[in-house]
């Protein structure tokens, strides 16, 4: 299935930008631009690693490559919530690194246009991490585009 | 100009070849330069790396590299004839050399990536060639007696006079059955005796222009009327020198020397002659063409597939072998054979791994160019001092070790090392001082560059993270280590103004990554005033380690056995005992090793926390010796290692005690302990 999806985006490498994966974390819908995302796998056992912080749930082996996972709900300060058949791992890609974000149930690829998308909410003191890029609205869906880079920023810079 | 489909084949040799001779000119060039003096070994070798690039580079149809080279070989020509007249030019002809071999470089690298030759040597050219009439005009030498190199054979045959006799000599040149396009060949063998002939005529005329001709030439030979500049034996060298020619013959000579009928490679005599004439122009260096047959040149490309292919023959060997359909059975026959296929996969590793093995030396004669020109641009005076040059590490850890270097190097010269003058006045000696030493220690390999300069700036380094809102606590609760390693991060540059050598924003973050990318670690230290060290650690090879795996709760380790002295449970013989601190320490055999509990140290749940319940593992690393408490021993297996993920970089796992991580057979992962860190993170 992994390998389908993979060549699917490829082919329609061209047009992805403004192209979304959707997802749910609880009732929230989020999403992350396609052109990040290499693949969907099911949630596989990790190996813990020691002196992480908690989110990261550890390292998974992805056909010979070794991919650190991140739980997106500890991530984001939800409370942990047991996997079932419908949680999946996205395997997102930035600067060139490879890490899985464990999501409650992967939603759709969907188009946003211009007129759909708005700026995300000013950030107040206490949210100033400003990981959300964009809102789209979409027919009853409201969904918040994830900035991978500045999601993940507390991890990328030392 | 683009290369021709047809030459695409040979394109990679030429590469080779050529960069090959070029880092050899280098050498050479550095090594002239520091004694001041040009052996006149060491001309006819630059001589003949020049005549060599421009014999294939112009094969290879690639013009600003041919006339380059041509060009310098002029160069070196007058020099050759006479070396008393480098003596007023020297200092301009090294730099300018310097600098075409550095053209060379670049044209040939861009040939290597597109294809194509991109600048134009114009400029360099007119400066020899302005080099050239200095020299020559300096000294109107008479020619004759100028052949003193030359070799044995032309005492025979005197050097004819300078003056074109009316009677032209005559050669016939056959070329080796099969080396195809021998009419092209013919005309370059034209091209290169331009040199040493003041006319020249062939039979056939115009070989190049119909390719037809080859079927003649090879049936009749190719007939080369020649009028010789100086001595006829010149222009039977540059015969010699000439690659696919098996055989040439003398016709006529234009003056009274012996018609001498040397073959290379058909008669066995003859071909001892015509080496007895070349050996002089035969440097001492190792020659590409000469080692032909004991060294292979293989595209790395296919090495690496080999050490992956390696790797997970040894997976699957213990997939194999470590089979759970296996377990419980007494299985004689199949342990022996799998014992007998261990120790096949063993050698085969140790064959792969020798194979990609390269002396870092390499890259430390590269650096020893780059301080010389950076002394000459920045007015510095610096000696670069290289130990353990004959190192051995593998050849991706070489070629990406090589630009980190560069630039640390670049940094120390820019930033750390001072003017002259200052150093002075700071009571330090005028020459400045940078060491890079290469060491195996242990599974590692350990790279110092350490320069005497002026130390890093703390204050400056916490003023500018400041700038760069890159502080994440309060000024003073920055250890002096943390703040050395703040030049690392992104975007992170000490130095005021941008210079030509360094401080282009991309900075140390990038040289931690390219190391940390082999798995290797980058610390700093350094005191104000008297110099910084940076210490590289690299593991020695990226591959294969034996290792003993085992269990704490859930998670598996694997211990590599290099690093394990034995294994015991806790008895009689030993004792717990505890530090004045509190430290747990083992007592056995009258002496004392600290205790380091892996579930403690991991946070790991497990219901083994008893000591006599699990088992204990002595662990040394140099000299550091200890005792490592785990549920159980799993057993004995062969990993491949791998980094961790470039994404957990900035959580520095390795210095907690975990070297890497290994895909298992089934699957999983497992993580390897490393005794060094370990025990560094715990005591």
């Amino acid at each position: 299935m992994s390998e389908f999806e993979t060549s699917t985006i490829t082919e329609q490498e061209d047009d992805l930008s403004g192209r979304f994966l959707t997802f749910y974390v609880g009732d929230t819908i989020y999403g992350v631009e396609l052109l990040h995302v290499i693949e969907i796998v099911s949630v596989q056992p990790a190996t813990h690693v020691p002196g992480l912080p908690p989110y990261f749930k550890g390292i998974i082996n992805l056909r010979g490559k070794v991919v650190p996972v991140v739980d997106i709900r500890l991530k984001l300060g939800l409370e942990e919530r047991a996997y079932d058949d419908k949680t999946c791992c996205i395997i997102v890609t930035m600067q060139d690194m490879q890490v899985g974000l464990i999501v409650d149930c992967v939603d759709e690829a969907i188009t946003v246009n211009s007129d759909q998308s708005s700026a995300p909410p000013m950030a107040n003191g206490k949210n100033a991490r400003k990981y959300i890029a964009s809102v789209a609205t979409i027919g009853e869906k409201i969904i918040l585009n994830l900035d991978c880079e500045k999601f993940f920023q507390d991890d990328l810079h030392p | 100009m683009a290369i021709d489909p047809s030459m695409e084949p040979m394109l990679e040799m030429f590469i080779y070849e050529t960069t090959t001779l070029l880092d050899q000119l280098d050498e050479i060039l550095l090594e002239s330069e520091k004694s001041k003096n040009l052996s006149s070994d060491n001309i006819n070798e630059i001589f003949r790396v020049m005549h060599t690039i421009k014999g294939s580079s112009a094969m290879m149809d690639l013009g600003s590299i041919s006339t380059l080279a041509h060009a310098v070989e002029d160069v070196f020509f007058i020099i050759r004839e006479d070396p008393a007249r480098l003596e007023p030019v020297s200092e301009a002809l090294f730099d300018l050399v310097f600098q075409a071999s550095d053209f060379l470089k670049a044209e040939v690298e861009s040939v290597q990536n597109t294809g194509e030759t991109t600048q134009d040597p114009g400029a360099m050219i007119a400066e020899l060639e302005k080099l050239a009439a200095i020299m020559r005009g300096e000294t109107v030498a008479p020619k004759a007696p100028a052949v003193d190199t030359a070799p044995a054979a032309s005492e025979a045959a005197p050097g004819g006079a300078p003056d074109a006799s009316d009677k032209p000599g005559k050669v016939r040149v056959f070329f080796e059955e099969g080396c195809q396009m021998e009419n092209i060949r013919s005309f370059m063998l034209l091209t290169q005796l331009h040199d040493v002939c003041d006319r020249l005529d062939s039979e056939p005329a115009h070989p190049e222009k119909d390719s037809s001709l080859s079927a003649e030439i090879v049936k009749n030979g190719f007939t080369v009327l020649f009028w010789p500049a100086s001595a006829t034996d010149d222009v039977l060298r540059v015969i010699e020198s000439s690659v696919n020619i098996k055989t040439y013959e003398l016709l006529e000579e234009t003056a009274a020397a012996p018609a001498a009928v040397a073959t290379t490679g058909a008669k066995p005599t003859a071909a001892a002659t015509a080496k007895a004439a070349t050996t002089e122009d035969a440097a001492p260096a190792v020659l590409p063409g000469k080692a032909k047959q004991n060294l292979l040149s293989v595209n790395q490309v296919k090495l690496d597939q080999l050490l992956d292919l390696v790797g997970e023959l040894v997976t699957t060997e213990s997939m194999v072998i470590g089979s759970p359909d296996l377990r419980g059975l007494s299985l004689d026959n199949f342990n022996k054979s799998s014992r007998e296929l261990r120790k096949l996969t063993d050698e085969l590793q140790d064959v792969v791994m020798s194979i990609r093995m390269v002396p870092l030396s390499g890259v430390f004669q590269r650096m020893n160019r780059v301080v010389r020109d950076m002394c000459k641009k920045l007015g510095k005076e610096v000696d670069l001092i290289t130990e353990g040059g004959d190192t051995e590490v593998d050849k991706t850890i070489n070629e990406i070790i090589g630009d980190p270097f560069l630039h640390m190097i670049r940094n120390s010269m820019d930033h750390a090392i001072e003017p002259p003058e200052e150093r002075l006045a700071l009571g330090k000696p005028e020459h400045g001082q940078i060491t890079i030493s290469a060491k195996n220690a242990g599974g590692e390999i350990m790279i110092t560059i350490a320069d005497d300069g002026r130390g890093l700036d703390k204050a400056g380094i916490l003023r500018k993270a400041r700038e760069n809102g890159l502080l994440t606590k309060a000024e003073e609760d920055y250890t002096e280590k943390e703040i050395y390693h703040m030049i690392m991060l992104p975007g992170f540059s000490t130095n005021q103004e941008v210079t030509e050598f360094s401080g282009r924003g991309v900075g140390m973050d990038v040289v931690r990554k390219n190391i940390e990318r082999v798995g290797g670690t980058l610390s700093i230290e350094s005191k104000q005033g008297e110099g910084t060290t940076f210490i590289i650690s690299i593991p020695l090879t990226l591959a294969i380690l034996n290792g003993m795996a085992l269990s704490v709760g859930n998670s598996t380790f694997t211990l590599p056995i290099t690093s394990i002295r034995q294994s015991f449970k806790l008895g009689s013989e030993q004792k717990l005992i505890y530090n004045t601190d509190g430290s747990e320490m083992i007592l056995m055999r009258g002496e004392c090793y600290p205790l380091i509990r892996l579930h403690e140290v991991f946070h790991l749940d497990t219901p083994v926390t008893e000591l006599s319940e699990g088992i204990l593992i002595q662990i040394e690393s140099g000299e550091r010796i200890a005792c490592v408490f785990a549920d159980e021993l799993v057993g004995e297996r062969q990993i491949v290692v791998k980094p961790f993920p470039p994404f957990l970089g900035k959580y520095e796992i390795k210095k907690s005690g975990l070297s890497g991580c290994s895909i298992l057979g089934d699957g999983s992962i497992s993580l390897i302990l490393d005794a060094n860190s370990l025990m560094k993170a715990n005591l």
